[in-house]
This record gives C-alpha cells, sequence and structure tokens, in this order.
C-alpha cells in the first residue's frame, strides 16, 4: 500500500512538474469528453424546449381535414361532423372551423389590393375551439353564446396576425369582411399545433352564414383523444365522420411532427457523439505522442530511478498512472467545459437546460481507457530503457 | 543480508561481457574480482579498456554474457528484475560524473528517490534524506532544485542520495570529472570519510591523482584487469 502511495506521488510529481506538457496532453480527453457532453447536452437541451412545448400542448391533438373526392372544389364535412367524431369512444372533445374562402378581411384602411393579394385567412370558427386547441386567448375573450344570440359581429385574432397588425390589448379595431365591419374582441394564443391558425381571423357560425351566406359546413376539424390512444383514435375518425367514405377524410397527428423533428435532432446527436468520439480517439494518439516524446526526454530520470534501486514494472506503473491522472484530469476538465458549453449556448437560446449527467462517468471512463491504452506503450517503452544506455557512464 | 568480514560484498567470477550480435565487440573477457568489506578502491584504465562495462555489472545495471557476478553470495543473473533491482536499491550507492540529479525535484526529493518503494513512511522518509544532506553540509540546500546549486553541491546532493539507503558498496563513475580542483578535494575527502570497515568503496576513474587516493587500484587494458595493487601486500 505505501509502495502504491510512493507511485502515486512519483506520478503526480511528474506530471506537475511539466505543467504545460500535461496540459497539452491532457487536451485530448479534454475536446474528447466535452464535445460528447456537449454534442449531447445541446441537442438534449433544444428537444428539452421541445418536449416542454409538447408537455404543454399534449400529444393527444387530432386534426381532421376535410378532402373531398378527386377533382371537388372546398370539400366540407358534414353539419354534425362535431357530433359524429365525439361519438367515437377515444374522443374527448371536438371542434369545428370553416374557411371561408371568398369573404376577404381588410384589417385596415387602403392596402386592399395587397388584401386581396395576400388573403387573411377568415374561419367560422365553434365557440370550444380554444379549449379544444388547449391555447389561451390572449387578450380580450373568444366567441361566445352571446355573440350568436345578440348577432354582434365579433371577430377574433390569430396571435400572428395581432402581432402584424400592432394590435394592442383593449383596443377598439374592426376589420372590414367583404364590406361589413367586426370589432375585434380578443386575441387567440399561439397554436404551435396547427401554426396556420395565428394568421387567420375567427368569427361564429352565425356570422358565417348571415352574412356570407355560407353553407356552415366546416372543413377542418380539431379533436382531442384520450391519452394514449391517439393514432387509433385518428384512424377511426374517418370512418365516423364521412358518410361518403372515409377517403374524403385525412387525419394528422401535429405533435407526430414536433417528435419526428426531435428525432431529427438525434441523428445530428449521434453525428456529434461521433465526432467527439473522434476527438478522443485522435487526443489517444496525441497522448501516445507527446508520452513517447518525454519517455525519450526523461531517459536520464529513467536511469536514475533504475539506479536507485525501482524496478522495470515501477518505472511503467509510474508513466500509466501518469496517463491515468491525464484521463481522469482530462476527463474532468472536459466535462466541465461540455457542462459549461451547454449553460452558455442554452442560456443565450433560451433553451431548458438539459445535461446528461448519468451518461458523464460512461464518458469519462472512455477518456481513462484512451488515456490508460495510449500511455501503455511509453510506459513499456520506459521500463524497457537500459539503465547503462541513458546514464552515459565511463 | 550482512555477510561476515571474509565473504566478499560483491564477485566477479570469469565474467564476460560481448555487445552485437553479427560483429561482436568483447567489452569485457575473462574478468574474476572480488570487493571485500572496507575496500577503497580505483578502477583505472584508458578509454575503451572496460571500466564502464565492469561498473555496469559491479551496479548490476548489466549482466554478463558468461561468467557469474554475486551480491553477498547471490547470482544476480538468476533474478528477476524486481528482486534485482531490490537488491541493488539495497546493496549498492551510485555517484556519477554529471551527477545525474532529476531536474524538476529538489535536493530533498532527489535524496527521497533512494528510499521510495521501501515501505517507508514518507515522514521518515524526509527525515532520512534531509539528515543525509545535512551529514554533507547541504542541509540548508535541501528545497533548492538542481539548476540552483553548483557542480559541487550538486555531486554532494548525489553522494547523499547514494549513502542515505546505507548501502555496503559505492559505485562512483569519475565523481570528480566534472569538478574544479577544490570541490574535487572536497568530495574526495568526502569519500574518505565514507571508508568503513563494512562498506566498500569502488571508484572508476580516469585521474591518477584520485585513483590514488585509493587504497586497492585495479588497472584494466582491453577488458581485462591487468593489475591489481594492494597496499596492505606491498607492506607485507
Amino acid at each position: 500500500m505505501s509502495a502504491f502511495r510512493d507511485l502515486l506521488g512519483v506520478a503526480w510529481t511528474g506530471l506537475t512538474a511539466r505543467k504545460v506538457r500535461t496540459l497539452l496532453i491532457m487536451l485530448g480527453p479534454i475536446v474528447g469528453v466535452a464535445a460528447m457532453v456537449g454534442a449531447v447536452g445541446l441537442t438534449e437541451s433544444a428537444k428539452g424546449d421541445l418536449k416542454a412545448k409538447l408537455a404543454v400542448l399534449g400529444t393527444n391533438l387530432i386534426i381532421a381535414q376535410a378532402g373531398g373526392t378527386f377533382g371537388s372544389q372546398n370539400p366540407t364535412f358534414p353539419d354534425d361532423a362535431v357530433h359524429r367524431a365525439e361519438a367515437v369512444s377515444t374522443v374527448t372533445s371536438a371542434a369545428a372551423t370553416a374557411e371561408l374562402a371568398s369573404v376577404v378581411a381588410l384589417p385596415s384602411q387602403g392596402g386592399s389590393d395587397y388584401y386581396q393579394a395576400f388573403p387573411v385567412p377568415v374561419r367560422a370558427a365553434d365557440l370550444t375551439l380554444p379549449s379544444v386547441l388547449e391555447v389561451p386567448v390572449i387578450n380580450g375573450r373568444w366567441l361566445t353564446e352571446s355573440d350568436i344570440k345578440l348577432h354582434t359581429r365579433s371577430i377574433v385574432l390569430g396571435a400572428g396576425l395581432a402581432k402584424q397588425y400592432a394590435f394592442l390589448p383593449g383596443e377598439t379595431r374592426t376589420i372590414k369582411l367583404n364590406d361589413t365591419d367586426y370589432g375585434v374582441v380578443g386575441v387567440l394564443g399561439s397554436v404551435a399545433l396547427d401554426p396556420d391558425l395565428d394568421n387567420a381571423v375567427f368569427i361564429t357560425q352565425w356570422a358565417a352564414e348571415h352574412d356570407f351566406a355560407t353553407d356552415g359546413k366546416p372543413n377542418k376539424l380539431y379533436v382531442r383523444s384520450v391519452t394514449g390512444r391517439t393514432q387509433e383514435t385518428a384512424d377511426a375518425i374517418p370512418t365516423a365522420i364521412n358518410l361518403g367514405g372515409p377517403d374524403q377524410v385525412s387525419t394528422k397527428v401535429p405533435s407526430d411532427v414536433l417528435q419526428a423533428s426531435a428525432q431529427a435532432d438525434k441523428t445530428l446527436q449521434q453525428t456529434a457523439l461521433f465526432a467527439g468520439l473522434l476527438a478522443l480517439s485522435v487526443g489517444g494518439l496525441g497522448i501516445a505522442n507527446v508520452m513517447s516524446i518525454s519517455v525519450i526526454q526523461r531517459s536520464s530520470e529513467i536511469g536514475i530511478r533504475r539506479a536507485v534501486g525501482h524496478s522495470r514494472s515501477k518505472i511503467a506503473s509510474q508513466f500509466l498512472l501518469e496517463s491515468l491522472f491525464v484521463g481522469i484530469l482530462g476527463g474532468l476538465a472536459g466535462a466541465a467545459l461540455g457542462v459549461g458549453i451547454v449553460y452558455l449556448v442554452s442560456s443565450v437560446a433560451h433553451w431548458v437546460v438539459v445535461v446528461a449527467y448519468s451518461r458523464i462517468p460512461i464518458w469519462m471512463t472512455l477518456a481513462l481507457i484512451v488515456s490508460v491504452g495510449a500511455g501503455l506503450y511509453p510506459s513499456i517503452k520506459a521500463a524497457r530503457l537500459e539503465p547503462l544506455e541513458t546514464l552515459r557512464l565511463g | 543480508m550482512s555477510p561476515t568480514p571474509a565473504e566478499p560484498l560483491l564477485e566477479l567470477e570469469a565474467v564476460s561481457r560481448v555487445y552485437g550480435e553479427e560483429v561482436l565487440v568483447f567489452a569485457l573477457r575473462d574478468v574474476s574480482l572480488q570487493i571485500l568489506p572496507g575496500d577503497f578502491m580505483s578502477i583505472v584504465g584508458p578509454s575503451g579498456s572496460g571500466k564502464s562495462t565492469m561498473l555496469g555489472l559491479l551496479g548490476c545495471l548489466d549482466l554478463p554474457t558468461d561468467g557469474t557476478v554475486r551480491i553477498g553470495g547471490e547470482d544476480v543473473s538468476s533474478l528477476d528484475d524486481a528482486t534485482r533491482s531490490r537488491l541493488r536499491g539495497d546493496s549498492i550507492g551510485f555517484v556519477f560524473q554529471q551527477f545525474h540529479l532529476i531536474p524538476h525535484l529538489s535536493a530533498l526529493g532527489n535524496v527521497e528517490t533512494a528510499l521510495l518503494y521501501r515501505h517507508i513512511r514518507p515522514a521518515e522518509r524526509r527525515a532520512r534524506a534531509y539528515a543525509a544532506l545535512d551529514e554533507l553540509g547541504l542541509g540548508a540546500r535541501a528545497h533548492h532544485r538542481p539548476v540552483q546549486m553548483s557542480g559541487g553541491e550538486q555531486q554532494r546532493v548525489a553522494l547523499a542520495r547514494a549513502i542515505v539507503t546505507e548501502p555496503l558498496m559505492i559505485l562512483a563513475d569519475e565523481p570528480t570529472g566534472a569538478l574544479d580542483s577544490e570541490n574535487s578535494a572536497h568530495v574526495l575527502e568526502i569519500f574518505d570519510g565514507l571508508e568503513s570497515p563494512e562498506r566498500a568503496v569502488v571508484m572508476v576513474t580516469h585521474d591518477p591523482a584520485v585513483a590514488d587516493t585509493a587504497r586497492r587500484k585495479v588497472s584494466m587494458r582491453d577488458g581485462r584487469i591487468v593489475a591489481d595493487e594492494r597496499p596492505q601486500v606491498a607492506v607485507s
């Protein structure tokens, strides 16, 4: 035990005596581990933001779109599509919207040509839409029963549009739909799962039918399912809501797109992880190289140690322990650097910081194995040095 | 470990050392020599006479091609490296012409190097190393590095390293070769003081003045011992 303590002391002194060289040797494990911690941490942090978003939005929203038969224009669902969807046992709630393609919205005086060319989508929406989407109304209110009963011409803006129009909370503003004025009563929060809604305006079904003589048939349905049964619900909806045949309805689960994007990040993560491994391997070669040179430079020291009675195995162990220290210190410094990078980038990018602490010991062990493996050849080389050759007697 | 006075501390018996495989170089040819406790010996000879090879074999740093080297009666060729290294560390203290101190260690650290891996507690090791340095007048320089010391001081640190293990034999390779006359005289004085009935001191040198300070003079030429002069024989 005391011999091992002596060995630790000798190896530690050997490293600390040449700080710049030691730092150069340590660069390999530092860069390798930092790259791996950083790569996984950054992609996880970017995904963490996405995951947080998904946790809020839920993964059980289904969007059903009327497809119509080949060549049909403006396909729609039956009037009672919402009730039909709600008849599916795994559906918890549903709301419909109908796009009013013939209605032109003029949000401000003038600019009618622009809005003719780039029309703002106008949608007749169910009163339950925000609750089905689980999106709050960020300003004012949503369309209500009173709007229908009292025949008020109320309109709600999508979040993107409100920003574009510089709509201020509480501001009195009217928007012309064709030639009819509608008063803005609120702004719907951003709908991450269907960003198209952010740039639309919403009116009641009554207003759509009364002012624009539409048939009130929806063309888009938002459905919430029981958690964990989203896909089978999405598969059942086309049959449930379209008597003309399931082909005329397409459904999608928008959270799948986000999850797919998270999956795409995984490929990036694996690439970065591979780059980290590569850096570690190159670092290992660096360690082997610098330590081999170091053995030559320290041949006199090796000769002296052999002369005073240190065995070949002690000399090999000394150099191997130096490699071990390089691996431990380099791994620790690399992990700290990697974590630092993750915190720095995440704070700049406003991500949720996710550091894979549980995996750091694995990477550090890897750095340790690479360092000790790389130190093996120089250690054997040191042990094989003949003291007579290094001491130059006579 | 301590042999009886009659037993040689170290013995070469018909030792040859040949280098090379295709072209053979006979560095030592059939050399026999006994080093006894109390010997104060110099080994002299011109360049290429085999002095260095002899020193390597005496110091257990090399093994003979033929013949036997015994330390304390033990054939060193039959020992594994670890045992041979321990035997070397326990029995022999080296002093080199170029001092051969480890540059990044202090004088104390250099002397302590000889006491490593011997199951000695660090505090005791440090105390013994300091005592050895102090004995040679270097107590105040214990924490200086070799580069901060003069040649004479460095050689005394090397001497302290050689004696700190209390070896039975001190092997010195041109111990005054890199020193001025004043420091040489000082170092030789120290060597003189190292003499004891239990210990042998062997100096390899080409300096006749240094060789003359020894009481036994072994002369070498062409890998052979050509003379082994013992003053006590001359006296008798």
